[in-house]
């Protein structure tokens, strides 16, 4: 037990609000409580300590030794793999702590690497960096389940990333897709599903609910070719999922803040379409659409995974459980694929749905007593009549005038909350 | 712990050093058995995260004139090679399919083309350096290359069955390691 909690004990003691003997049962009782549970403080350690060792094995080796033979370079290069495998062996036959799994995991990740890389040199390999990385998931991922390991589960995530936008954005001279990480995202997802259930409110948790659309928002960009323009309706569509998706009941003890599906997938749905609010976006748009591009099957899938998420939650809690930020996807292609050529009618229609998500977060904040959620909710409105400043010919008085008023919202909602607040209370 | 999961590692253990293994029987049976040839070159210097400096090389052999207007951009080719009188290795036929014919043949990429013209690019345009030694290589470069003596810069590559192996740049001679040194 931490020596801040025996702090707090003896103070207690000493202001008379507790026994002695009722202060040493509460610390005996806290000090058994933790015994089984492995060291916390350590497993982080463990983990950097492996992180850091691995990467500077790397980067040592990345050197190019020109004194070393060839022989003696390959036999570097397989001495971290092997003491790797050794110690990652180890723990899974003696079934060793967490922090061993950790530890050695994290080591082994990164000696793979290293051992390839090495080779690469030595023969002077030129390989894609990016068939580099495929390989080096491919032989670490099992590691994930093997070793039931967080720090590999979440090094797989961030390679793949890294290998999906290094194949579909940086490297100019492919033209080809990084379909592989839907792949590696889809084995590592098990992992992750199995955490939730059985941690909801683990500080891992909430990194890897961070991660997760995280790695997913980043890597879509890597699944857009030609067709730009079609690239907002994956977005949108895929923001729209990702909000779906954190609203499942699984997530439902979690805090709003952990929510990373959440807050990335409302976030991400407000930028996208407070852009259509514009009325230059739908003039730049091309005349005719080509409805044969990988974009659009692209977003027909995920289209059809955020309605199957949207219907299953119809199904479970019925219609009145869904919120306008999961249906604004749904919205946004009827405008965007029937409408497009029909004047400022789109314009207008984008502006009203940016208002009304507004209205809704305004309205779902004051629901829950939120004040966070809430003043995101004026915030939204209050951007969107910012942005319409740039674009339309309102007269100063006007402008004025409608400032003023959202001003005046920003307090008058704020203050009627408080007072709803005191009244709970 | 059930003892599958060892059993399993065990094997994964197995595939992660018979990965780089492999590479290394690959391309040690080029450079044991395959054919050398030299390939005239202009080195550059750049750097890959993970595997170290390097310099990138491009080769005046990139080019053949055809009259086949099928090929497109990222074409996988064979590209079929010979010694010319100076001893460095000349194009003699591009192909996508594989030819009936006597002699070894690189893999390339077609990065252009025009009507009687198609452009490629050669796989082994890496070559890995001492991270101290890889700007000095690059400025080496440049110095012999205002000297006119472009013909004294080659890569040495082995060849076999279309796989290939670089195993040296020559600056005047001399391995590029020691002509910086």
């Amino acid at each position: 037990m931490g020596s801040k909690f025996n702090k707090e004990l003896q103070t207690l003691v000493g202001d008379k609000i507790i026994s002695p003997e009722l202060a040493d049962k509460i610390g005996q009782y806290y000090a058994t409580k933790d015994a089984g549970k492995p060291n916390k403080l350590f497993m982080i350690f463990g983990i950097f300590g492996a992180l850091l060792v691995g990467s500077g094995i790397i980067l040592m080796l990345a050197h190019n030794w020109d004194d070393f033979s060839r022989l003696t370079k390959t036999i570097l290069a397989f001495g971290p793999l092997l003491l790797g495998q050794i110690f990652a062996g180890f723990s899974i036959l003696k079934n060793k702590s967490a922090t061993w799994k950790e530890a050695s995991g994290t080591f082994l990740f990164f000696a793979v690497g290293a051992c390839m890389a090495l080779v690469s040199q030595i023969y002077n390999i030129p390989g894609e960096l990016g068939s580099f990385l495929l390989t080096w998931i491919v032989l670490c991922l099992p590691l994930v389940y093997l070793l039931r390991s967080h720090a590999v589960a979440l090094l797989t995530i961030l390679l793949s990333t890294y290998y999906a936008v290094e194949v579909g954005l940086w490297n100019y001279r492919n033209t080809e897709t990084p379909w592989l990480y839907i792949a590696f995202i889809g084995a590592v997802l098990p992992y992750y599903y199995t955490l939730i259930t059985k941690h909801t409110t683990s500080n891992t948790v909430t990194i890897f609910t961070w991660i997760f659309p995280a790695s997913i928002a980043i890597a879509l960009s890597a699944f857009i070719g030609r067709s730009e323009d079609l690239g907002f309706v994956m977005y949108i569509t895929m923001f729209g999922f990702l909000y779906s998706i954190g609203r499942l009941p699984v997530f439902k003890e979690l805090r709003t803040l952990r929510n990373g599906f959440l807050i990335i997938g409302s976030l991400g749905t407000i930028v996208s379409l407070m852009i259509f609010t514009f009325r230059w976006i739908w003039d730049e748009l091309p005349e005719t659409f080509n409805y044969d591009t990988q974009e659009l099957y692209t977003a027909v899938v995920v289209s059809l995974l955020s309605i199957s998420v949207l219907g299953y939650t119809v199904i479970r809690k019925g219609i009145r459980a869904v919120n306008l930020f999961q249906v604004a996807f749904v919205v946004f292609g009827l405008v965007y694929f029937l409408l497009p050529d029909t004047g400022i009618l789109p314009v207008v229609l984008m502006n009203a749905l940016v208002f009304a998500l507004g209205m809704s977060a305004i309205k779902i904040g004051a629901d829950k007593v939120n004040f966070g959620i809430l003043n995101y909710g004026l915030l939204i409105i209050s951007i969107l009549i910012i942005c319409r400043f740039f674009d339309t010919g309102m007269s100063f008085v006007v402008r004025g005038i409608l400032f003023v008023m959202v001003g005046a919202g920003f307090f008058l909602t704020n203050y009627i909350m408080l007072k709803k607040q005191q009244r709970v209370k | 712990m059930k003892p599958i999961y060892f059993i399993v590692f065990i094997v994964l253990a197995v595939v992660q050093i018979g990965t780089p293994l492999k590479m290394i029987f690959d391309n040690e049976d080029i450079l044991i058995s395959g054919t050398a040839y030299k390939f005239k070159t202009r080195p550059i210097d750049p750097t890959d995260p993970f595997r170290g400096k390097y310099i990138t090389l491009q080769f005046e052999m990139n080019s053949f004139k055809t009259s086949d207007t099928t090929y497109v951009y990222g074409d996988e080719v064979r590209v079929y090679i010979e010694n010319d009188q100076e001893g460095f290795a000349k194009v003699v036929r591009v192909s996508r399919e594989p030819l009936d014919i006597d002699g070894d043949y690189v893999m390339a990429k077609v990065t252009n083309t025009y009507s009687d013209e198609i452009l490629f690019e050669l796989p082994f345009d890496r070559f890995y350096m001492e991270e101290t030694k890889a700007y000095d290589a690059e400025k080496a470069y440049r110095e012999v290359n205002r000297n006119a003596q472009e013909e004294d810069v080659y890569a040495v590559v082995y060849v076999k069955d279309g796989a290939s192996v670089l195993d040296d740049v020559i600056i005047a001679g001399l391995p590029i390691q020691e002509y910086v040194e």
